[in-house]
């Protein structure tokens, strides 16, 4: 709601925003027209995962960490892996690389689906919600739940299940599917394939505010194919450099108003961003040959710094991601070891990978048994928040004269462009956790 | 006719593992021609319950309410409220708690043409905490409260309380 000041000035305060993971507000304020003050305030109270990540043994963190979200726990669980086998000083075989990517990919298609369908349309199609928008559009509600049943189907088959999977571990997986398992789910992928197809056109007719963010744009970049389980990391300011140097280069601050902490990149004061739009923009060549025509088509060129335009990009990744399924699935070949031994040693790893919203870094420093003496963790949304309320400063002025309810309602939709998730973020920082 | 019990909610997450230890507690049961199956995450409800005509959704509540109070609620009788049934408060996963998924599911026509909602009032949510005591002692009344609701109305007065 807005309040209108003594002084003249007028203050938005959203206290509890819809559609997205977790609990958080917004607050803005505004002065002679001016925008004063912005602020995501998450509030959803911080979650002490690193703390409690230490005392545990090298193995563990791939399960406990997956259950800091309930929509990205792969990206948990293989930034976790990269980051423990990279202390063990192990390197996973080509087979097992195929196997995470393939699993991270339903990952992918249950999160951009879901977001792009049931969170991210209704804003631009001018409704509340899903529930508003299912009533005009049904078609395109049940197109979005049977692409994202097809994600949450692979997920089950190669992780066990849909959410949480249980088949993941340090050095690989429990168990491999089979190429019969595997080959069931091509039917249901191929018609995945024809509607996120269709979605790519569909979002493509929205109507979108004109504005592109000069915020620097980070994202991995692997040696070949579009970055999902791992690469180096690379800059729209033309910097790049290995997952090791992550907190070189990123650093971890705390602000009063967010339970979440902010990250800065080489401590510059002006943000940067994570996500689908830095994915696209460092990698576009980097997709299959149909994305890149889709995208064109849709409007889009080799870069997009439209965050409201994200919603094209997530449904060309779903394009994409569907297509390295299908790819992975066809190419399957039983008799694949499904782990390989990761012995515990003393050392410091260092692990990241393509959460749907962003770059998901890990840090653990293991003692010679194997047993956790730090944990680091900074996902996707604690690094977007800065940009998130940049890119508030400049869409509330621009939507100033709006009515309380619309001038609200288009700053939801400025943040719902990151997909945000607020529970990822509030793991927040270093605090003592003493084991007994 | 097809009956169907899904017991919603994460075994590492306290209270909210209610509804599957519900779920199991009435498979136990026997009940004949009812399938029992848990899941985590509501919006795969609509999918879930297709081509089942007597559906119950076993989830955690917290709506204020004494711990391991049982609520029960029929989705079918009408439109439930906004924020009603969301899951750990928090809404379920990506703000899209039990309550929106029954709604999504009405407007594209794809509730079953029975839905009853039983509810376990929780007291903590913590990652990794066990039942609360009080809500372990209502999952024998939240089993029979399912029990009851697809039970034939001829034998419902048969079922143990």
């Amino acid at each position: 709601m807005t309040h209108k000041l003594s002084d003249g000035g007028q203050v938005l305060q959203v206290g509890t925003l819809a559609r997205v993971e977790g609990e958080g507000g917004m607050h803005v304020a505004i002065r002679d027209g001016r925008v004063t003050d912005v602020q995501l305030r998450i509030y959803e109270p911080p979650r002490f995962y690193e703390g409690f990540l230490r005392g545990r043994a090298w193995t563990e963190p791939p399960d406990i960490t997956a259950r800091i979200c309930g929509i990205c726990p792969v990206a948990y669980q293989f930034s976790s892996c990269l980051a423990i086998e990279d202390a063990c000083g192990v390197a996973v075989t080509d087979a097992i690389r195929t196997m995470r990517r393939l699993l991270y990919c339903g990952e992918w298609i249950e999160s951009h689906a879901l977001h792009v369908f049931l969170l991210h349309a209704p804003d631009f199609l001018g409704y509340d919600g899903a529930i508003e928008m299912a009533a005009d559009h049904p078609q395109v509600v049940e197109r979005g739940l049977r692409i994202k049943k097809v994600g949450n189907d692979l997920m089950t088959v190669v992780g066990g299940r849909s959410v949480h999977p249980v088949n993941v571990r340090v050095g690989g997986f429990y168990r491999m599917p089979t190429v019969v398992e595997l080959r069931a789910l091509r039917p249901a992928l191929a018609r995945a394939l024809e509607d996120a197809v269709a979605t790519v056109r569909l979002v493509s007719t929205f109507a979108f505010p004109e504005w592109d963010q000069p915020w620097t744009y980070l994202a991995l970049r692997p040696e070949a194919g579009y970055p999902i389980e791992g690469g180096d990391v690379v800059t729209s300011a033309g910097a790049a450099w290995p997952v090791r140097a992550f907190t070189e280069h990123i650093t971890e601050v705390h602000v009063a108003h967010s339970n979440a902490l902010h990250a800065r990149l080489d401590g510059q004061d002006s943000p940067y961003v994570v996500g689908p739009l830095a994915r696209y923009t460092l990698n576009h060549d980097r997709l299959s040959p149909l994305a890149q025509d889709l995208a064109r088509e849709a409007g889009l060129a080799t870069t997009c710094r439209n965050p409201f335009r994200s919603i094209i990009v997530r449904a060309v990744e779903l394009v994409y991601a569907i297509e390295e399924a299908l790819r992975i699935v066809d190419g399957w070949a039983d008799g694949a070891a499904p782990s390989v031994p990761v012995p515990a040693r003393a050392g410091e790893g260092f692990g990241a990978t393509e959460a749907p919203r962003g770059v998901l870094f890990h840090r653990y420093v293991l003692d010679d048994a194997g047993i956790i003496t730090d944990a680091q963790i900074v996902p996707p949304t604690s690094q977007n928040q800065p940009s998130i309320e940049a890119d508030l400063r400049v869409m509330a002025e621009r939507w100033v004269d709006l009515s309380d309810h619309d001038l609200g309602h288009r700053c939801e939709h400025a943040i719902r462009n990151y997909d945000p998730c607020i529970s990822c973020a509030t793991h927040f920082l270093d605090l003592t956790v003493e084991r007994s | 006719m097809s009956a169907l019990v899904i017991g919603l909610g994460s075994p590492d997450r306290g209270d909210d593992g209610v509804g599957p230890v519900v779920a199991a507690e009435v498979g136990a049961l026997r009940l004949a021609d009812v399938r029992v199956l848990t899941h985590e995450d509501p919006t795969c409800l609509v999918e879930l319950w297709a081509g089942a005509d007597r559906v119950v959704v076993v989830d955690a509540v917290r709506s204020g309410a004494a711990p391991g109070t049982v609520h029960e609620l029929d989705a079918t009788a009408g439109v439930l409220a906004d924020r009603a049934w969301a899951r750990t408060g928090r809404g379920g996963t990506h703000a899209f708690g039990v309550a929106a998924a029954v709604e999504l599911a009405r407007a594209l026509r794809r509730l079953p043409s029975r839905l009853v909602l039983v509810g376990v009032e929780g007291a903590s949510f913590e990652p990794g905490a066990a039942l609360s005591p009080a809500v372990v002692r209502a999952v024998r009344p939240a089993a029979c409260a399912v029990a009851r609701v697809l039970a034939p109305a001829e034998e419902a007065s048969g079922v143990p309380r």
